[in-house]
């Protein structure tokens, strides 16, 4: 926790505004600056800010950079704890679970923290159980990637995850095990998805000597399917980091599918199907833990049951039923309903709801600061951010233009549009295809 | 068998029903050694109150003393606390015309990975030591409330959780305390109409006492 030096409240690591007075927190120590990028040309995975350490050397800053979207936490976590907590904090949005005997997460997907309008903090509305939205005040965020032990961390940083063992050409140039780019040799990345080409010392493939660079016409390339579309990833601070290609026919995402995948835990091994059709991308979720989000750009309809997510808060929506008299005619005694038609349930582990917050009435605005369900503590969450409506005897979903967005999970399948948000595991990618 | 027997045995009971504003209504003098009550079965019946099982409950005597003992009924038999109760997880309490539960919050094991390596997301929450559940007439949940420390008070104003629009609360009427060791207390504040607990299977009733059975309030007098 941060205690902020203008008002004095305790705000979580990863904020960097204050929620009680808006001010800029001040982070104990400096960071340090962004490591250099790899060579052009090349599309590493997202650059991950490495904390703040000076000790470090060069060649372990540039290794942890070039990592693909891996545990700064395997490579880094044990650092962190050699320094004082608070130096180990990176630049940008990246939440930092400051609980010693959790590893050190990876960086949340794209959310931008929401400073607060100079001195309006106007007071909620306090109802029975309002107050108490899914909130906290201490961030428990995700561990890092389950298969990378930290003790690990130092052959993680040296030789980054493996894909799979490279493969030469006929003529000798390398085929990138991941998406079948042709590599030349030389380069230590593919240039279409970043994985990173690990040099096998005895392999069957014969790859040519960093020297020898063949030239592209005279050879028999291996033919290598055109992408027809590509998922970017978007990293917290919005810029974009590297892109998974998509190709005819189906995608699989997934944790250990593509050295892009590879470090999220919250990814499953098997999280989702893209297809790429003439009508658009159909998403499959393929019963994954954690689902497929959708970054909502309209009003969608509500079944009892769903899934959203705003900010940090995941949230569930139910129908409260009508009540119905049991065989013998007896009815189940409890509370008169004042005319609750739903409920909104915070869920706050697998299996487990915290807070409920009964829904009546035709709009229910959901916020940091104004509305009727809030959550005060969530600075990722904007003072108004989505509303839950009834009208035409159904329920609806909107964003009110929060700065994060409103994502609803998918139920099982649907076709997105060019351009669509999809948050999976914890990291948020913007499709794209022809 | 209802009203007025030619003379009251000596040790004998009775249960008056009391209707809205305390007036007091129907007197059953219970000369038998069982008695009844439900919706459609037994000496003490109320026909019409949906929220009775057909056989709901029974006050007999046992040893010269009268107890209540629930038959297997749907919604229980709920006395009125008269000092600091033990509730266990789960265990219903009626304040006004609010019927809530208590359950202390499970161990926080931290982070599971599932069977794949895989790590569930769930949104940020500050550690609490139960949790407070309305439950709405047919069995749902309406609100639930997350306790902030070891104490929740309940109320119509001015508490942990109000009940703004329940005019048989009062101001301060009850609060829920969990000791260090888990065991979880529920306090009737002085207030008007009481806080009334659920009783488990059959309880000892003593002069003065207070039932509350599907909509119906009844005092308990012992001669």
């Amino acid at each position: 926790m941060i205690t902020c030096n203008r008002c004095g409240k305790e705000n979580q690591d990863h904020y960097k505004f204050c929620l009680g007075c808006g001010s800029e927190l001040v982070k104990p120590a400096a960071p340090a600056p962004a490591p250099s990028p790899p060579a052009a040309g090349l599309t590493p995975g997202p650059v991950v800010s490495p904390p703040p350490a000076a000790a470090e050397s060069s060649a372990l800053e540039t290794a942890r950079t070039i990592l693909p979207p891996g545990p700064p936490s395997a490579a880094v976590a044990g650092e962190l704890r050699t320094t004082s907590p608070a130096a180990a904090k990176p630049r940008g949005g990246i939440p930092w679970n400051d609980s010693p005997k959790m590893p050190a997460p990876i960086p949340a997907f794209q959310l931008q923290q929401n400073p607060l309008a100079s001195g309006a903090t106007p007071g909620p509305r306090v109802t029975a159980g309002a107050s108490n939205g899914g909130g906290a005040s201490v961030v428990t965020p995700p561990p890092v990637a389950a298969g990378r032990p930290p003790g690990a961390a130092a052959q993680v940083s040296a030789t980054g995850p493996t894909p799979g063992p490279v493969t030469a050409g006929p003529a000798g140039e390398i085929i990138c095990p991941t998406c079948g780019k042709t590599v030349q040799p030389g380069f230590a990345f593919c240039g279409a998805c970043g994985t990173r080409i690990t040099r096998q010392p005895s392999g069957p493939a014969a790859v040519a000597p960093p020297r020898t660079v063949f030239m592209a016409g005279a050879t028999a390339a291996a033919p290598v399917a055109v992408p027809r579309g590509r998922l970017i990833l978007i990293r917290p601070d919005g810029s974009e980091g590297g892109a998974h290609p998509l190709l005819d026919g189906e995608n699989m995402i997934g944790r250990g599918q593509a050295a892009l995948f590879d470090a999220d835990a919250y990814l499953s091994p098997r999280h989702a199907a893209l297809t790429v059709s003439a009508e658009g991308v159909m998403v499959r979720d393929l019963q994954s833990l954690n689902g497929v989000f959708l970054k909502i750009t309209a009003e969608e309809a509500l079944e009892s049951g769903d899934i959203f997510r705003i900010g940090q808060e995941l949230l569930r929506f139910e129908v409260i039923s009508p009540p119905q008299p049991l065989e013998d005619g007896t009815e189940i005694m409890g509370t008169p309903n004042p005319g609750f038609w739903g409920r909104l349930s915070v869920i706050v582990g697998r299996d487990v709801d915290g807070s409920a917050f009964p829904l009546f009435g035709e709009s229910i605005v959901l916020g940091r600061e104004r509305g009727d369900i809030l959550f005060p503590e969530d600075g990722y969450v904007s003072g108004t951010h989505s509303r839950i409506s009834l009208h035409d005897e159904r329920v609806f979903l909107t964003d009110l233009g929060s700065s994060n967005g409103t994502f609803l999970r998918l139920r099982h399948e649907r076709i997105v549009p060019n351009g669509a948000f999809l948050l999976m595991g914890q990291q948020l990618f913007r499709l794209e295809f022809r | 068998m209802f009203f007025g027997a030619p003379q009251q045995a000596p040790g004998r009971a009775k249960l008056t029903v009391i209707k809205g504003e305390g007036v007091d209504g129907v007197t059953y003098l219970l000369n038998a050694v069982e008695h009844l009550a439900g919706r459609s079965d037994g000496a003490i019946m109320f026909p019409d109150d949906p929220l009775l099982s057909p056989r709901h409950a029974s006050f007999v005597y046992r040893e010269g003393k009268l107890h209540v003992v629930d038959e297997g009924s749907v919604n229980g038999v709920f006395i009125r606390v008269k000092a600091p109760t033990p509730l266990v997880p789960g265990a219903l309490f009626l304040i006004g015309e609010q019927l809530l539960q208590i359950e202390p919050s499970p161990p926080d094991l931290g982070p599971q990975p599932d069977s794949e390596g895989t790590y569930f997301y769930a949104s940020p929450k500050r550690p609490s030591k139960m949790k407070l559940i309305q439950r709405l007439r047919g069995g749902e949940i309406g609100m639930i409330y997350r306790s902030r420390n070891d104490t929740i008070s309940i109320g119509r104003e001015g508490n942990d959780v109000n009940f703004l629009d329940d005019p048989f609360i009062s101001g301060r009427h009850a609060q829920i305390t969990m000791a260090q060791d888990g065991q979880v207390t529920l306090t009737d504040l002085g207030s008007k109409n009481g806080t009334f607990v659920r009783i488990n299977d059959e309880l000892p009733l003593e002069h003065g006492d207070h039932i509350f059975l599907g909509q119906q309030l009844l005092r308990v007098e012992v001669s």
